[in-house]
């Protein structure tokens, strides 16, 4: 007899979801390339970057602070490998 | 110059590091050894306009590329005193060997434009150059033809082929390649960051220069070949003409500097690559006992203080 099938494990709270991850990367392309075809001072190395990072973490964070959770990670120490 | 491939090395080195370095070399390094070039000697190419007066080089590819000027900042030589001066500062090997190697990348890709890099500075001041496409930073064209014409010639070929080194070896933009191989390599740095950003903000910040060389190579395109209206000999154009031939594209003006014949520049770049990856391999092993010997000493000073 086969081993009952489990159902896979909830996810972890805060996990960030696949499908809202595409969607943010996706969105930020989108909107920074249209703007910035008309807008050239945009195309620089701090706006590029700082724009994903601006999206991609940014909006969700604005979302939790709407919602009033806590934005600032919690998070244990990490070792030096060397 | 290059474009958006000076992005895309970043990651395609990161993921041809050598076995022994996959995990342990600062991705933080690598992008500010490719950096540094750039960085020094580009702001005064294109300059700025203030009250109806250019401040900028007269010259944009001899002050860029040339001696006098800033070309020792796309040197090995240079690339080379800033890794000694990283090693005695920090005695750290991940930062040491992943500058010298993001910076390789940038002065070695930087020889396919026709102005092209000193590489056996400060023993020669000829410039090496495969002259594959035109250097066209010009003090009237300034940053937007310089971009229309990299983006109408064989530097959109070789962005492009920088972009797909980097999507075939796709895992280095994966959240477990991040977490597993850039983190460690780097822990202060990025828990540094992690105090303000949870991981889904910090693997935005890791894909950010990807994400800006794709954008950068798309918008650039876009504008250069469906938005703009250029007028070339007279003729108004709607967008710039594209020329995929060597040394293209016809319609800017060539520069170019003192250089050596183009047929050696192939094998010689190519062995310099070579070169650097030995003397980086052979350092690692050496530099390890240094950064033991380093913190080791820091640990002692931090008892006694």
């Amino acid at each position: 007899m086969s081993e009952p099938t489990r159902p896979p494990p909830p996810p972890a709270p805060g996990t960030p979801s696949k499908y809202v991850d595409f969607f943010l990367y996706a969105s930020a392309a989108v909107t920074y390339v249209t703007l910035s075809i008309y807008n050239k001072w945009l195309l620089d190395w701090i706006v590029g970057p700082f724009w994903l990072v601006a999206w991609v973490w940014g909006l969700p964070a604005l979302v939790k602070l709407i919602r009033r959770q806590p934005i600032r990670p919690r998070r244990g120490p990490v070792e030096d490998p060397e | 110059m290059s474009w958006a491939a000076h992005q895309f090395e970043i990651y395609a080195v990161e993921a041809h590091l050598p076995k022994k370095m996959i995990g342990k070399i600062s991705w933080f390094a690598i992008f500010f050894g490719d950096f540094t070039p750039d960085f020094l000697a580009k702001f005064w190419v294109y300059g700025f306009n203030l009250n109806g007066h250019h401040y900028g080089a007269t010259k944009p590819y001899q002050w860029h590329r040339g001696w006098p000027g800033m070309g020792f900042a796309h040197t090995l030589f240079f690339g080379a005193l800033v890794c000694l001066g990283i090693w005695a500062w920090k005695h750290n090997r991940a930062w040491t060997i992943g500058f010298l190697l993001g910076f390789t990348a940038h002065v070695l890709t930087d020889v396919n434009d026709s102005i092209g890099t000193m590489l056996l500075f400060p023993f020669s001041t000829l410039n090496w150059s495969l002259h594959t496409w035109a250097y066209a930073a010009t003090v009237k064209g300034g940053k937007y033809l310089d971009a229309a014409a990299y983006y109408s010639s064989l530097g959109f070929v070789m962005d492009l082929f920088w972009f797909f080194v980097v999507l075939g070896s796709w895992r280095v933009l994966t959240r477990e390649f991040w977490r597993t191989k850039i983190v460690p390599a780097d822990p202060h740095a990025w828990s540094w960051l992690g105090q303000w950003l949870d991981d889904r903000g910090l693997l935005a910040l890791y894909r950010g220069v990807f994400f800006y060389g794709v954008c950068r190579m798309i918008a650039w395109t876009t504008w250069a070949h469906v938005v703009a209206r250029p007028v070339i000999n007279g003729v108004k154009r709607n967008g710039y003409p594209w020329d995929l031939s060597w040394t293209g594209p016809w319609w800017v003006q060539h520069v170019t500097l003192p250089h050596v014949t183009p047929w050696i520049v192939l094998p010689v770049t190519l062995t310099l690559l070579g070169a650097v990856y030995v003397v980086a391999s052979a350092l690692w092993e050496r530099m390890e006992s240094g950064s033991t010997k380093a913190i080791a000493w820091r640990n002692v000073r931090r008892k006694t203080t």
